[in-house]
């Protein structure tokens, strides 16, 4: 039988969720590691991050401690790593008689040990090896899907749902630290100027490999240009458009879905968009426009990828059965926030 | 010096040492109390095993349990909790003799609750000739009149059976219960088996035991057989309620194991009275399923309205034959304790042939005498509600204190109809592996029966173990445990 949409849908948000948590990881990971440099504004970039200034004051107090529980151990927090690494395996559990037992048994193990965390996980001298666990076992996860998954429609699906989550996290990381930049100025010591744009990188994996291509120094016209458009580093955004549209392909292409088509009509806005970008003498100025745009298309295709494969298809129902039928039940799908 | 080199070489306990199953019956030692020649390898094994290490080993394996998720969840007002059932590492050993008559007796149980049922929604023969009392079935909750007529596929109704079997004090096997609505508890059989090849080989070693990991091979074989008429490739799929359910680790396995699709009732629509599922390039047909869902909750439109598990239209399906469904809707009237009663009747009715396995001897209590015996003898006896499941409502007279007998006679002249009682049996038991060694501990058994045009009976089944010490309760609810259950290819 051809693939449920149900289980389209949470393959593509396992993965959202596993990407998120090793974003996640990876950005508390960095500030607890170099954040120093970054006294000024502390912890709370975090929280522009993800959009959550208001939700958190709600509620919260602005404070180091504060915050570093808010995304990392919060169950109450939809966008904490806790939630995010339940709700992969939430998902992941209702895919288990679809994914290899192999994803299932490193899941299930690493969830129960992010749902354990003891306060001294979080203590400033154990947060960066919490945080580095948490990110290896996120990726565990992938890679385990990428050398297991059988590569079929599903695995498409696992893949769209990564990349996107990717482009997001990329697109948000720049959008925010060019933001903060930008209020707080130059430094006038390059040092500190070289280990912001350095975390920056390193928050994206990219630190290493943008020394070895640009060596001559780290400049933020650079640093923009490769998190936006180098074709080859994973985590650009560009990179993972290419690979999103290359993975809608194979979908129309190999499996017979023209519902893709409408997917791709979305996936090549975003690709225009990059195109445009690389020729724009003066991206750094006009980063945020252009991050706001790309979040939106993001946002927008998921749309389109749900449209298309993820809801129930009313067209072809007759009338009859839908008026006796009722709506169907809510899942815990829709407790999946794009954000 | 002498303590002190015992403090350096602590004395090896032997796991087996302190074993005394007393004047109950042995499932390893048997009725001569001796470990026979088959089983010697076994018993050898466990005696020279040191209990702290397999007790390390066993929970070793319990913590693999856990990771692998084979685990029920249970669902506090705060949290869901993964459990695993717990698992005692002592298997329980079967000779082929003993296996083969339960086999049969098995066997010959389904086919004869399959015609039973055949006949109940039909002509009614056996209540016309007043073999079985009319208002026991006709009146009861889980006989559905809207089956009346349907002529099912091979004449199947019970699909899928659990038949549960004790033995008594001297080695009989006898049938407890018949289980015809979706028996659950097989992937603990084949997990557990898995379980011990891979942790404890050299528990097996020197043993031929019967394979049972072809369960779900088995079991799509049937499925397939039970097809509507003129359906040549059946599409089959399982209908869990979904991950919330507490045997979701069941259906997963049921699923990977017959490698269908697992689905949740949103999966499915019913068009033109026929049923799809919703994939990503749209409606594909369905013409089979295993349901692991109640009658109740099926159909919103012809049962419960208010399910949201279930399939708007399923039963209309049914009814014009474009889907079967396993188990059939109704068969809970087949095995319904009070109907359980008359089954050594209802074989030789069919039949014609003495029962293979008998039934433990049983009083009706809506029968006057049966009431009348069972108030007299209640201290002797136990009391079941016959519309209770898991252990839930049960009464163990030589257990229960003078105002338990008291309350529970009281609710017995309330409402008879409602009970049945049978004597007490001495449950057979199983060396288990407790804190102290292994200690003798009540067991019973479940084999599972598959059945499309014939039956096939999976060899062994679930033995449910009672961890605590002379309880004879083996429910998972209840604080009983499971073994892997040995059956030899030769006696």
């Amino acid at each position: 039988m051809r693939l449920l949409s149900r289980n389209a849908e949470s393959l593509f948000w396992l993965a959202r969720y596993l990407e998120r948590g090793a974003s996640l990881a990876r950005v508390i990971e960095m500030q607890s590691s170099f954040g120093a440099a970054d006294r000024e504004s502390g912890w709370a970039w975090l929280l522009s991050l993800h959009n959550d200034e208001e939700r958190f004051k709600k509620s919260h107090d602005v404070s180091s401690a504060n915050i570093i529980d808010f995304y990392v151990n919060d169950t109450a927090n939809p966008g904490s790593i806790r939630s995010s690494i339940h709700w992969a395996r939430e998902n992941a559990r209702s895919l288990r008689p679809f994914i290899p037992l192999e994803m299932w048994v490193q899941l299930n193990a690493f969830n129960d040990s992010v749902q354990h965390f003891e306060p001294s996980d979080l203590a400033p001298a154990q947060l960066p090896r919490t945080c580095a666990t948490i990110r290896a076992g996120c990726l565990a996860q992938i890679g385990t899907a990428e050398g297991t998954l059988f590569r079929d429609e599903g695995y498409q699906f696992f893949k769209l749902g990564r990349l996107i989550e990717c482009a997001d996290q990329t697109s948000r990381l720049l959008d925010v630290k060019f933001a903060q930049g930008a209020t707080t100025g130059h430094s006038h010591d390059p040092s500190d100027d070289f280990v912001l744009w350095s975390t920056i990188l390193k928050t994206a994996a990219a630190y290493q490999v943008f020394r070895r291509l640009e060596p001559e120094g780290i400049d933020p016209e650079h640093v923009v240009r490769f998190l936006i458009l180098n074709p080859s580093h994973p985590r650009s955004i560009s990179f993972c458009a290419r690979e999103i549209d290359e993975a809608l392909h194979v979908l129309r292409r190999n499996f017979h879905l023209t519902r893709a088509s409408a997917c791709l009509e979305a996936c090549d806005v975003l690709m225009e968009a990059l195109a445009t970008a690389g020729a724009e003498k003066d991206l750094p100025n006009k980063l945020h426009e252009f991050n706001d745009f790309v979040q939106r298309k993001l946002y927008g295709l998921t749309d389109a990828i749900s449209k298309a494969f993820f809801q129930i298809d009313l067209s072809i129902m007759p009338p009859q059965s839908l008026t006796k039928g009722g709506a169907p039940k809510p899942t815990q799908n829709q407790r999946q926030s794009q954000s | 010096m002498a303590k002190i080199a015992a403090l350096k070489q602590p004395q090896k306990v032997s796991a087996l040492e302190g074993y005394d199953p007393g004047e109950f019956f042995c499932e390893l030692l048997g009725a001569e109390k001796q470990p026979t020649a088959t089983v010697a390898p076994l018993w050898h094994c466990l005696e020279t095993s040191e209990l702290a290490s397999l007790r390390q080993r066993a929970a070793d394996a319990e913590r693999e349990l856990f990771n692998l998720g084979i685990t029920f969840t249970v669902y506090t007002e705060k949290d869901a909790i993964d459990r695993i059932l717990p698992f005692d590492v002592i298997p329980r050993v079967l000779s082929s003799s003993t296996w083969a008559k339960v086999e049969a007796g098995v066997k010959q149980r389904v086919k004869a609750l399959n015609l039973f049922l055949h006949d109940i929604y039909h002509d009614q023969k056996i209540l016309k000739d007043g073999v079985v009392p009319k208002e026991l079935v006709l009146g009861n909750d889980c006989y559905r009149k809207e089956m009346i007529g349907l002529d099912l596929p091979c004449g199947t109704y019970i699909h899928i059976n659990g038949t549960d079997i004790v033995r008594d004090r001297h080695g009989e096997m006898l049938v407890l219960e018949d289980n015809g609505r979706s028996p659950s508890g097989v992937s603990y059989v084949v997990e557990n088996r898995h379980l011990m090849q891979r942790a404890f080989p050299d528990l097996m070693q020197g043993l031929r035991v019967r394979p049972v990991s072809d369960y779900g091979q088995r079991l799509l074989e049937k499925l397939r057989e039970v097809a509507p008429p003129g359906v040549d490739d059946p599409c089959v799929v399982l209908l869990s309620p979904g991950i919330y359910n507490s045997a979701y680790f069941e259906h997963v396995f049921l699923a990977r194991e017959m490698g269908v699709t697992l689905v949740e009732g949103r999966d499915l629509r019913v068009v033109d009275d026929k049923v799809y599922a919703q994939t990503i390039s749209g409606l594909v047909p369905v013409h089979v399923i295993y349901r692991r869902i109640n009658d109740d909750y099926l159909d919103p439109q012809a049962f419960n309205k208010d399910s949201q598990l279930g399939v708007p239209g399923l039963l209309r399906a049914i009814q014009k034959g474009t889907l079967t469904l396993a188990n059939a809707i109704g068969t809970g009237v087949a095995d319904d304790k009070a109907v359980y009663a008359y089954v050594p009747r209802i074989i030789r009715y069919y039949l014609d042939e003495d029962p293979i396995l008998a039934n433990v001897e049983t009083h009706i209590c809506r029968e006057p005498e049966g009431l009348a015996y069972t108030l007299a003898n209640l201290e002797r006896l136990v009391l079941k509600p016959v519309g209770e499941s898991g252990g839930y409502g049960i009464v163990v007279g030589p257990k229960a204190s003078k105002a338990e007998l008291e309350q529970a006679a009281a609710k017995l002249k309330a409402d008879p109809d409602n009970f049945i009682s049978q004597p007490m049996v001495d449950l057979s038991v199983s060396p288990t592996l407790m804190e102290s060694g292994a200690r003798p501990r009540h067991v019973d058994l479940r084999p599972y029966a598959v059945t499309g045009k014939e039956t096939w009976v999976l060899p062994g089944g679930l033995t449910r173990v009672a961890l605590k010490e002379g309880s004879i309760i083996v429910n998972s609810s209840q604080g009983g445990g499971t073994k892997d259950t040995w059956v030899l290819v030769a006696d």
